[in-house]
């Protein structure tokens, strides 16, 4: 079962205070996370996704004084996640044949994407806090269902309904504002 | 190295943190490259001959008020950019304050100084040296926060460089203060300003390469 945002904050919360147990239970906890949310991103094999995972966990490590106690852990987490999956296409496309188009394109996506997500964040910023967190976490971070209900401690039919909900009123916004 | 080698090695070494750990960690390397600015300022081109009366009067004051403001409010703006998740910058308006203000400064000198004098006025006797003064005087700041940044986690590499570069640019013209004796609002919001531009467009070059983690 997946770890939930309370249980994940508070042991890097204690990691922060110096209780190494913690801070390592945090990085265990943060493996299979973190193998999932490459796998369904990268298309490398998994030498690759073994690497990022290692990158993102030494990130989170050395760099851990970034964390502000007072906001989400996931959302500081899979930002430095999306960062070096980003800055690992950027690094692997200078010595990439033409054959890897493919993961060129990706990489080429993923920055387009980092910009569009400026936009997303403001339609985001409009809607109830919950239904925002919902769509955040399906939609763009890319969890399951499944894996969102049990980060945020709702149920599943929560996490649809606010989903459907608030996709709802951003296509009836955008395709007002067209109008 | 085998993933759970890695966790048992880094869980090996958990230093406590402190809530403040990105701010004084900025503070750090700011002060270090500072310090090395005013040395140079003050070794090399001394500091103004008048700097204790100076203190007295209101220009000094003007220009610190103006660049100390910036430079805090840029250290306010590369602090946010030193997290991963931040997507939207707060209070990056409050910057445009100390420049509207020195700006009706320099309008209340204008019309307060015969037109054939406006020009001396703009350029004063050192307007060639000073923003390439001030960049110069940022390196050593600037390098002090890519010190800064190597124990952070800066996502948006190009926008954290400039406002590094910012920072920079503002705290080292807070520096040659100490040795410039030009008086006029409109000569320090066009040459200090220009110089400190200058940094801040070094930082946006530059940060992209030197901010990668």
């Amino acid at each position: 079962m997946r770890a939930s945002e309370e249980q994940l904050r508070g042991l890097m919360i204690a990691g922060l205070d110096g209780n190494a147990d913690d801070h390592a239970a945090l990085l265990r906890l943060l493996v299979p996370m973190l193998r999932g949310f490459y796998r369904r991103r990268a298309s490398g094999d998994g030498d690759d996704i073994e690497d990022l995972v290692q990158d993102t966990l030494i990130a989170v490590h050395t760099r851990r004084s970034t964390y502000d106690r007072d906001r989400p852990f996931t959302a500081w987490l899979f930002a430095i996640a999306r960062y070096k999956m980003i800055d690992h296409f950027r690094r692997n496309r200078r010595t990439q044949p033409i054959e890897g188009l493919e993961d060129i394109l990706i990489a080429e996506g993923f920055e387009d994407a980092s910009s569009a997500r400026m936009d997303v964040d403001d339609l985001l910023d409009t809607l109830p806090p919950k239904q925002a967190r919902m769509i955040r976490a399906t939609r763009i971070e890319g969890l399951s269902v499944a894996e969102a209900a049990n980060t945020h401690g709702v149920g599943e039919s929560d996490v649809k309904i606010s989903v459907h909900r608030g996709l709802k009123t951003l296509m009836a916004r955008i395709q007002g504002g067209r109008a | 190295m085998n993933t759970d080698d890695l966790i048992a090695t880094l869980a090996s070494d958990v230093p406590p943190v402190k809530r403040s750990a990105v701010g004084r960690r900025l503070v750090l390397g700011i002060a270090a490259g500072a310090a090395v600015s005013a040395s140079y300022v003050l070794l090399m081109w001394g500091a103004r001959p008048d700097l204790a009366v100076a203190m007295h009067g209101f220009y000094f004051w003007m220009k610190w008020a103006y660049t100390i403001s910036l430079a805090f409010g840029a250290l306010a703006l590369t602090a946010q950019l030193a997290r991963p998740e931040t997507h939207r910058l707060r209070w990056l308006w409050l910057l445009a304050i100390p420049v509207l203000l020195l700006a009706s400064v320099g309008v209340f000198e204008l019309l307060h100084t015969p037109q054939t004098q406006w020009l001396a006025m703009w350029l004063g006797q050192s307007w060639k040296q000073c923003p390439w003064r001030v960049l110069s005087l940022a390196m050593p700041i600037f390098i002090g926060l890519l010190w800064s940044f190597r124990r952070l986690a800066p996502t948006r590499l190009r926008l954290a460089g400039a406002a590094a570069g910012l920072a920079a640019g503002a705290f080292a013209a807070t520096v040659y203060c100490l040795h410039c004796p030009e008086a006029s609002a409109i000569f320090v919001l066009t040459w200090y300003s220009l110089g400190i531009l200058l940094a801040a467009s070094f930082g946006a070059l530059v940060g992209p390469r030197l901010l990668r983690w």
